[in-house]
């Protein structure tokens, strides 16, 4: 009752015109940092808001949600036609996303991105309004052991991820996890792997691992293939530039997938858009009954990820405006934003500023509905970027490259790092080393050696600890199995093979 | 006559006017504020603050501009604003990492006092807080139960070279307790691990914290800091509940490109000095629960001098790798 008449004020709040529009041009902002390689998010939000200052904190707030939010939808488009991911959350959908544009399906990812966005956006927001507070306590549980356990989750999906060879795999997988030490050690302040360059005592910046792995390497191959390489074939007229009913049904449990996994890991402190995303893509390929064409272009594997990163946001306003402990950049900013407009978040915020709490959950039901219809229509027009020819569209990509892993640190020094993980990226091809697994071993290693390490020094170093606690214990016992089942696949395979040909 | 008198005149301008532009300096281009962190990080929301009250009071004959160089700490910052030696229109927003860097990594090899400081604008107070529900109503109490279980009570923090490991070792010598620390990269960890018993206890900004007090789930135990903070009448600093150690302030300031003209530095340090008379940084001091002691540039260089010695000591202590 009381959350009724809450979400009741909240969108009267949200529903005064001047909110109105500045919830659409917070979404029209998110929207356009998303398609934008290297701006995210948080700086945007950073940079607008001393020109928010004079505004009233619900609108404010309202606005900068939306680019938060907003943002999310838009990091799918380079992501599917280009192959260069929009956010570090967006990764994941280049694997499926751009093999589907491969296969002139370019319209119906972006369109599955655009909706599977808008249910997991909202489900996250419906999450936010009815059960925030006991999350919040629940997500309070976890700790280091229990994120250890949930980076070894992830990893374990990343066997199944890493395709036809494993030990390639593997190796691609320990590359990642190195590259990840790369920096400065967070507990004794020592410099790892820094080869006397004073720029990566920051460590090694994600969007140009992944920019060069995946956009660069991409790029290469296809100059390689030369006259032989096939521009990619975009159909003509809009219904097929949309995805069908067949499709739509393929995401029937992604949409559900990414929904829930992406609020309840966007509520942990120490979760993340980008670690959701590859767990729900995880889930999803565990789930389903054709695994191997995972990678593909399988409609499903653009949904759970795209589906994750938006109920993420959701998930990840529940610490913040509950507790006032901000999980992320963009929510950081948010923090000091409302504090600086003299709102506390926290505990109290709910009784104190109930204007700003409730129309800020409102407004994002209308985001949310406004993000769909501004993205929709822009399915088709960006469809058609894939029309160019090569000899233009190449360079377009070297272009966003090289401008989105400059505007992450402003530093030439990544580009040269970059041109590295570009050659990375097509020797990997080239010897036939999925680059996937690298990704993934990359985002995970920082945060699990942290977590391990964290824990040990919780319990005295005692390995037991990640055992000993209940939640740890299910997680871990959960990607042991995931780790089996395969072995048992192969196993029964060559037994299989063994008895016919015996026979 | 006229023209004698004109003459006089224009030699008497001449005199009024050479000793002033040879003394005084106004910056002729926009002036680059470098801030070491990414867009919407602490000292980032600090450096616009900052810029949008120049820029309101007018207190900048030219335009000042926000320069992010993130990156291994304070390391690319200084390494850029050495690279800008005697450049008057190039500062930096100070805060105590661009001392700890340079002592505990071999690559950053820019020490601030080899630049020019010109103020220091705050200092951050902070609390020992633990949760509600805890045992310890004092920090006495934590500290006595420290030392009867050696290493088994947690405490949550940054990396090894922050303020609040440094003030534990402080407090750990005094007293011959021990317990242990444990390193969380955002603040929003470290607090969650409090908040969710996985630590217990923590030194934490007030305004971090506040919000956590005042809704009975945490509960100040000592404060950081040489005198009690207006939020906080009832909690006693440090030295009040009985441990003599070093303060150990947060700093943040100003700082300027190495061999700046005495003139410029001047110059900056007056219009800080006017930053901080204005009500939009009293509102900003007060809303941030900070100490707005401002300290000028000779007084602050000295400190600086002084300060890393300590945290020299302090750090060496706490069992880092200290290079320099």
């Amino acid at each position: 009752m009381e959350i009724a008449s809450g979400l009741l004020h909240g969108f009267a709040v949200a529903l005064q015109p001047y909110n109105v529009l500045w919830c659409f041009i917070g979404c029209l902002l998110g929207t356009i940092v998303g398609i934008m390689p290297g701006l995210g998010p948080a700086a945007t939000i950073a940079l607008l808001l001393p020109l928010t200052f004079k505004m009233d904190p619900a609108g404010g707030i309202i606005m900068l949600a939306g680019i938060y939010y907003g943002a999310k939808y838009g990091g799918s488009t380079t992501s599917i036609l280009l192959n260069i991911p929009g956010e570090s959350s967006s990764v994941v959908t280049c694997l499926d996303g751009y093999q589907m544009a491969r296969k002139g399906r370019a319209g119906a990812a972006l369109g599955i991105a655009a909706i599977a966005s808008f249910v997991a956006g909202t489900v996250g927001v419906i999450g936010l309004t009815l059960i925030a507070p006991p999350v919040a306590v629940f997500a309070l549980s976890f700790s280091s052991p229990e994120y250890f356990a949930l980076m070894c989750l992830g990893l374990a999906l990343v066997v199944l991820l890493s395709g036809t060879s494993l030990t390639k795999g593997l190796l691609s997988l320990l590359f990642g996890l190195w590259v990840a030490s790369i920096g400065t050690d967070l507990f004794t302040a020592q410099a790892r792997f820094i080869f006397g360059q004073a720029p990566l005592l920051g460590g090694v910046d994600f969007m140009v691992v992944a920019i060069g792995v995946f956009a660069i390497g991409e790029v290469l191959s296809s100059i390689e293939a030369g006259d032989d390489a096939e521009v990619l074939p975009v159909p003509r007229g809009i219904r097929n530039l949309l995805p069908n009913m067949e499709e739509l049904k393929a995401c029937r449990f992604a949409f559900l997938n990414g929904s829930i996994t992406g609020f309840l890991i966007g509520c942990l402190p120490g979760g993340g858009a980008t670690i959701s995303s590859f767990i729900a893509y995880g889930i999803e390929k565990a789930a389903s009954k054709h695994p191997e064409k995972f990678g593909t272009g399988v409609p499903e594997g653009v949904a759970a990820p795209e589906g994750a990163n938006n109920a993420d946001t959701g998930g990840a306003l529940v610490p913040l405006l509950t507790l006032g402990i901000p999980s992320g950049g963009s929510t950081a900013i948010m923090l000091s934003a409302l504090v600086l407009w003299g709102v506390k978040p926290g505990p109290l915020m709910m009784q104190d500023s109930p204007d700003v709490f409730w129309g800020l959950v409102a407004s994002m039901y209308i985001g949310n509905v406004v993000l769909l219809i501004l993205n929709l229509p822009l399915v088709p027009l960006f469809a058609q970027i894939l029309r160019l020819p090569v000899f233009i569209l190449f360079p377009v990509i070297f272009g966003i490259s090289i401008v989105g892993a400059y505007g992450a640190s402003g530093r030439i020094f990544d580009l040269g790092l970059l041109v590295g993980f570009g050659l990375l990226g097509y020797a990997m091809g080239k010897l036939k080393y999925p680059t996937a697994p690298l990704i993934l071993g990359f985002v995970l290693g920082n945060s699990m050696e942290r977590a391990l390490r964290q824990s040990l020094m919780m319990s005295q170093n005692d390995l037991m600890v990640l055992v000993q606690r209940p939640i740890s214990a299910c997680m871990l016992g959960i990607a042991v199995l995931i780790l089996l089942i395969p072995l048992f696949g192969s196993f029964n395979k060559a037994r299989v093979r063994a008895i016919t040909e015996n026979g | 006559m006229t023209k004698r008198r004109l003459l006089l005149a224009a030699a008497l301008l001449v005199a009024a006017a050479v000793p002033v532009s040879a003394q005084q300096f106004k910056p002729t281009r926009t002036i680059e504020f470098v801030v070491h962190g990414g867009p919407g990080s602490g000292n980032d929301v600090f450096a616009r603050t900052l810029n949008t009250i120049i820029d309101q009071e007018k207190l900048s004959p030219v335009r000042m501009q926000v320069v992010n160089k993130p990156g291994g700490g304070s390391t690319t910052a200084a390494a850029y604003v050495v690279s800008k030696k005697g450049d008057p229109h190039v500062i930096a927003c100070f805060t105590n990492i661009w001392l700890i860097d340079p002592l505990l990594q071999q690559a950053a090899n820019n020490r601030p006092q080899d630049m020019s400081p010109i103020a220091r604008l705050v200092v951050e107070p902070a609390l020992a807080v633990v949760r509600a529900d805890s045992p310890f109503k004092t920090l006495g109490d934590f500290i006595d139960a420290a030392k009867q279980k050696p290493g088994a009570l947690k405490m949550s923090g940054g990396s090894i070279g922050s303020r609040e490991n440094v003030v534990r070792q402080l407090l750990m010598k005094t007293t011959g307790a021990r317990w242990a620390f444990i390193s969380f990269p955002s603040g929003g960890e470290r607090i969650a691990a409090l908040l969710g018993g996985h630590v217990d206890m923590m030194i934490v900004d007030p305004s971090e914290a506040g919000e956590q007090v005042r809704a009975g789930k945490l509960r100040p135990i000592a404060q950081v800091s040489d005198r009690r903070l207006p939020g906080f009448p009832d909690v006693p600093t440090i030295r009040e509940a009985g441990f003599e150690i070093t303060n150990v302030p947060q700093m943040r300031g100003v700082i300027g490109a190495p061999n700046m003209p005495a003139a410029a530095i001047e110059f900056y340090e007056d219009m800080f000095l006017k930053v901080t008379k204005t009500p939009a940084w009293q509102k900003f001091i007060h809303d941030s629960e900070l100490d707005g002691e401002f300290v000028k540039a000779a007084e602050f260089k000295a400190f600086l001098g002084t300060f890393e010695g300590t945290l020299r000591e302090i750090l060496k202590e706490a069992g880092a790798k200290v290079v320099r």
